[in-house]
């Protein structure tokens, strides 16, 4: 098993389970296939383990439930939180704005991390698509992007704590029903007091803490 | 019920015994049915195998032949002997009267 091609195999091999790449590279050896035919005979694999992957809800669910519909809201959103933050920098920083700046902007770090926290628990090995599918329309949006005097990064003030979310979810899988619970209901709170958009838009936003609040009821969190 | 594939890797698992590991099922399916096994095909149905609880799996011993990695050991549970052979019975007995079987066994199948 030398040469460029086996690298090519050795590499694609990196898509599968520790136990199984072993396996599967041990048996390819003893069998002496060409490279080629290794090749395919991991990809081929590889493939097939992703598709029995999307026979589960939930890999649709993150995707096109979780990360699809919120990309778009949670850019909105972070339009919105930015353009309040300079409002309120050329009026001069009143009580009252600056405590409402400050509510909207818990609510998004409150909401997109619980996004982030959703899609990483429920869909860990196909995270790339859940990443793909929030990728997109931040592209979309980013290239579209024409505010004058306004940088196309304040859309993206969500993803960092997405992204944040996303590692906990991956890590911890599930919240403890203390910690789960009084997020649910600081966003619902939040959300619902300053609303003025769709209800489906709301459940929506407000579906994946509460998606955690389930999750934590059936048992704790990991050490 | 088994599938038609699900019931050779069980057979070949069970003809090799203690031998049974996923190169050499492979080789058995090919040379003895005569049909192309692919390693996804082999080792996707492995695991659903071992889902339903009709073989057992593990890591066995590396070999310099194997270029040193480990061999993914199988065992076909007695869940999974059952299966087979309810697979076994039902071919047999829907084959009864059927041309080619008639020709092979005589009438006797």
């Amino acid at each position: 098993m030398m040469g460029a091609g086996w690298w090519c195999v050795e590499t694609a091999s990196g898509l599968l389970e520790p136990r199984e790449r072993e396996a599967v590279l041990g048996d390819l050896a003893e069998a002496g296939e060409a490279a080629w035919h290794g090749l395919i005979a991991v990809l081929g694999l590889a493939l097939r383990r992703q598709v029995l992957l999307w026979k589960s809800w939930r890999p649709w669910v993150s995707a096109f439930g979780v990360v699809l519909p919120n990309s778009f809201q949670l850019m909105g959103f972070s339009m919105l939180v930015s353009s309040m933050f300079l409002q309120d920098l050329q009026r001069g920083l009143r009580s009252e704005e600056l405590s409402n700046l400050l509510g909207k902007s818990v609510l998004l770090a409150i909401v997109a991390w619980s996004c982030g926290f959703a899609v990483g628990a429920i869909s860990r090995r196909t995270l790339w698509v859940s990443c793909v599918a929030c990728l997109l329309p931040c592209l979309f949006c980013f290239s579209r992007f024409a505010v004058p005097h306004r940088s196309p990064l304040s859309l993206l003030l969500f993803l960092p704590f997405a992204m944040c979310g996303g590692w906990f979810g991956l890590r911890r899988g599930r919240l403890r029903l203390r910690l789960a619970l009084p997020i649910a209901m600081t966003a619902t709170v939040l959300t619902i007091s300053g609303w003025t958009g769709s209800w489906l838009s709301l459940l929506a936003l407000l579906w994946p803490g509460w998606f955690l609040v389930a999750m934590a009821r059936k048992q704790p969190a990991r050490a | 019920m088994l599938g038609e594939f699900e019931y050779l890797i069980i057979t070949a698992a069970a003809s090799l015994g203690d031998q049974a590991y996923g190169a050499a099922i492979r080789d058995a399916i090919e040379e003895t049915a005569g049909r192309k096994c692919s390693v996804g095909a082999l080792y996707t149905t492995l695991d659903r195998l071992e889902a339903k609880g009709l073989v057992q799996t593990w890591m066995g011993e590396a070999t310099q032949q194997r270029g040193g990695r480990a061999k993914r050991m199988v065992r076909v549970t007695a869940e999974g002997e059952a299966a087979a052979k309810d697979f076994y019975d039902a071919v047999a007995r829907i084959s009864r009267g059927a041309a080619w079987a008639v020709k092979r066994t005589g009438g006797i199948a």
